[in-house]
């Protein structure tokens, strides 16, 4: 009796200890999940994630505390957050891929969310599943420290009023990439004839945010450097031909600039202004790392369907297709989240197709979708009414890409977030540098960055 | 030339060239808000015109702050009551740390208390933009991220030094056999401290108040490092919203802040009335 006395007792301690972990299980499960979002451009992107989080915190109970900041502002806050040990539980960085998750993977602030990525992973582009992979220098192995949400690849912008008015259409503009930016001098030429004070080109060129670095990095893969950073990791920077394309890219950058055919303020420009200078036909055409400037024109429809022209990137000087840079904007999870669990189960929910796709039309499509099978089951994408959409889908996923290079190396990061080919270009542009030694200079510091960063 | 017409004509040159000198800093000086102004009157599309005077001004950008109905406004004057709620706090706690501290060290004497104030002074060797991480790991440490008592703790922090120094050498204007007068008509400290020291420090009160008032209403790192959740931020994280969208409102962005700059304005201007009879005020009747 006493023997069974105790086994009573120790099974009643057990089913306790039991109910209570049960039930310390469930209360972390109710835990909220604190959310920092990168802000959209126009209010319907916030909308959308703020419907989306909403729909999943009453499909689950769990609350979400979300915080939409811009994104430059975001990424300080992270890297303050990251350093203290207090970080929320899930981020969505747009430039994150390049600023600041290779860095964050390297040493070991992120949680691996292989498993979020496997619960869909025939579904991804394969050079957004390259883009989310990153080497975590602490354990030596490459892995999947973001998911993929959307994408983007360089796109040209171009007010067709202003062309005709030049005494061209769409037509006229050359195909290949020397001839195709030319044209836009041409045009900037003829309109200052007719007194109208304006700049044929709209480049990007601040030390500083995201655009001016997609800008020239796209211009170097134009001119054939593409393989700056081979995928081992390993830097080609010694390369003859890479070394050429950066030189020629530097040049073709610069030499517009100095000429007059570029506003002398975009080398202050942040991400936003080259689209303010185009709303206020300061600029003929601009490159732009997205379609937000037609997209936040959608209510105009005049502007929208009839003046605002997009088209992909020109194909090379040879004719041949040039590579888009495929900029991944992920999700992450940075180590020392309070809620892991529950902030995966909001990211496998929030990347299912269905899911996924709705909420990148809700944000009018400005981004790119990640899955293949978006495109091919809705219409939405690929519809030849709008004239932007489709362009862009074109460029970024049905032609060739390639990802960034931090992917292969995160000294690439350090690379774009020490702006070095910007200020190579500011070189140029202030000091009266020739592009061959801006770009010397600009080698020789990033030569010093990999030093630091060896794979393997 | 005679001598008096050389003169004459010396200092009409010299008259002329004070009028052009003072015109152009007033241009310098008022140019920028001006700009705001002209930008604030117009609309969305013509903000990037080259026009020095408005085409069509209008009070729209203004009504729509009021109205709070453009997206990036929508919680504006919640951010406002924001604003307040930590400028004034942080004024308050700095005048009265402030204000207590010189008047421990200066009136009553106590030793070695010269140490204190330049001590406090060595706090600003260290930038403040230096000191955010820190300060926001303590913050974490405490729980109080995302709170608006962490705000104003930092602003306290950074302003008091400054506060101190001014209050202890404008303290020292005032004669101590006020003090010692009171003191044999049977004042207490807390008395000297409330009914002479106070009043007489009236001046420097408003100078010092309304310097930490401008501190926190204008601040943005902290107010943008330590708070996140809409409801608690204030209006310059607010309104650097603004900068990361498609839509080019600077209209909306330059009538927000000179509505923003109203508040302070109207704080200081009623109060500067006690600037001026606090400094009539310090005379000691025989």
């Amino acid at each position: 009796m006493a023997q069974l006395s105790r086994r009573h007792a120790v099974a009643g301690l057990a089913a306790v200890a039991a109910a209570s972990t049960t039930r310390t299980r469930s209360v972390k499960a109710a835990e909220p999940v604190t959310v920092w979002w990168t802000q959209g451009f126009y209010e319907a992107e916030n909308k959308a994630v703020v419907d989306k989080l909403a729909a999943w915190e009453k499909m689950t109970g769990t609350k979400v505390n979300l915080t939409i900041m811009n994104g430059p502002d975001l990424i300080t806050k992270l890297i303050a957050a990251m350093q203290v040990g207090d970080v929320p539980d899930l981020v969505h960085s747009v430039t994150g891929d390049r600023f600041l998750v290779p860095r964050a993977s390297w040493d070991d602030q992120l949680v691996d969310v292989s498993d979020v990525i496997e619960s869909q992973k025939g579904e991804f582009h394969p050079t957004a599943m390259l883009g989310s992979r990153f080497y975590n220098a602490k354990l030596k192995k490459h892995a999947f420290y973001t998911v993929p949400i959307k994408c983007s690849t360089l796109m040209e912008q171009i007010w067709r009023p202003l062309i005709e008015e030049a005494g061209f259409t769409d037509a006229d503009i050359p195909k290949t990439h020397d001839a195709y930016f030319d044209f836009f001098q041409i045009v900037q030429d003829k309109l200052r004839a007719k007194g109208k004070r304006i700049y044929g080109l709209g480049y990007s060129m601040a030390a500083k945010e995201a655009d001016s670095g997609t800008l020239f990095h796209h211009f170097l893969v134009a001119y054939g450097g593409k393989d700056i950073v081979l995928p081992s990791g390993k830097l080609n920077i010694d390369d003859a031909n890479v070394q050429k394309a950066t030189v020629t890219a530097l040049e073709r950058l610069t030499t517009p600039y100095k000429k007059g055919y570029v506003p002398p303020g975009a080398i202050n420009w942040g991400d936003v202004d080259n689209n303010n200078a185009f709303f206020a036909k300061q600029i003929v055409m601009t490159p732009n790392a997205t379609i937000s400037i037609a997209v936040a024109q959608m209510e105009k429809a005049d502007q929208y369907y009839k003046q605002i022209i997009t088209q992909g990137i020109p194909l090379g000087n040879d004719g041949e297709p040039v590579p888009g840079i495929l900029a991944v904007s992920p999700c992450l999870i940075p180590k020392g989240a309070k809620n892991i669990d529950a902030a995966k189960d909001l990211l496998r929910s929030f990347i299912k197709p269905d899911n996924l796709n709705q909420y990148l039309k809700e944000t009018r499509g400005r981004f790119l979708p990640v899955m293949m099978s978006n495109i091919k089951s809705d219409p939405y994408w690929l519809d030849p009414s709008d004239p932007h959409r489709h362009v862009a889908v074109d460029t970024g996923l049905s032609k060739p890409t390639i990802p960034w290079w931090m992917n292969y190396n995160p000294a690439y990061s350090a690379v774009l977030s020490e702006q070095i080919w910007s200020q190579a270009e500011a070189n140029i542009t202030q000091k009266n540098m020739p592009p061959a030694q801006a770009a010397e200079e600009a080698i020789g510091r990033i030569k010093t960055i990999f030093e630091r960063f060896k794979i393997g | 030339m005679s001598l008096a017409r050389r003169t004459r004509l010396k200092r009409s040159v010299a008259h002329l060239a004070a009028i052009i000198l003072g015109a152009f800093l007033i241009m310098w000086s008022l140019l920028p808000l001006y700009n705001m102004v002209r930008v604030a009157l117009q609309e969305k599309e013509d903000v990037f015109s080259s026009h020095v005077i408005p085409i069509s001004p209008s009070l729209h950008s203004f009504w729509t702050v009021f109205d709070t109905s453009y997206w990036l406004l929508a919680s504006f004057w919640g951010q406002m009551g924001n604003s307040l709620w930590i400028g004034i706090i942080v004024a308050s706690l700095t005048l009265a740390i402030g204000t207590l501290t010189s008047f421990t060290i200066g009136r009553m004497r106590i030793r070695q208390g010269w140490m204190l104030t330049n001590a406090a002074l060595m706090t600003y060797v260290i930038p403040m933009s230096f000191l955010a991480i820190p300060f926001y790991g303590i913050m974490g440490k405490y729980g109080m991220t995302d709170n608006s008592l962490a705000v104003i703790a930092v602003e306290v922090t950074f302003a008091t030094p400054y506060a101190i120094f001014i209050f202890q050498q404008y303290g020292a204007s005032i004669p101590l056999e006020l003090d010692e007068a009171a003191r044999i008509d049977g004042a207490s400290p807390p008395q000297i401290y409330f009914l002479i020291y106070l009043p007489l420090m009236a001046p420097a009160l408003v100078a010092i108040g309304t310097y930490a008032l401008l501190l926190s209403w204008n601040e943005y790192l902290y107010a943008f490092l330590l708070l996140s959740t809409e409801g608690k931020i204030t209006v310059p994280v607010g309104l650097g919203k603004f900068l990361n969208s498609d839509e080019a409102p600077w209209n909306y962005l330059m009538a927000a802040a000179i509505v923003y700059a109203i508040p302070p304005m109207v704080i200081y201007y009623s109060f500067r009335r006690k600037m001026s009879s606090g400094l009539t005020m310090g005379g000691v009747k025989g």
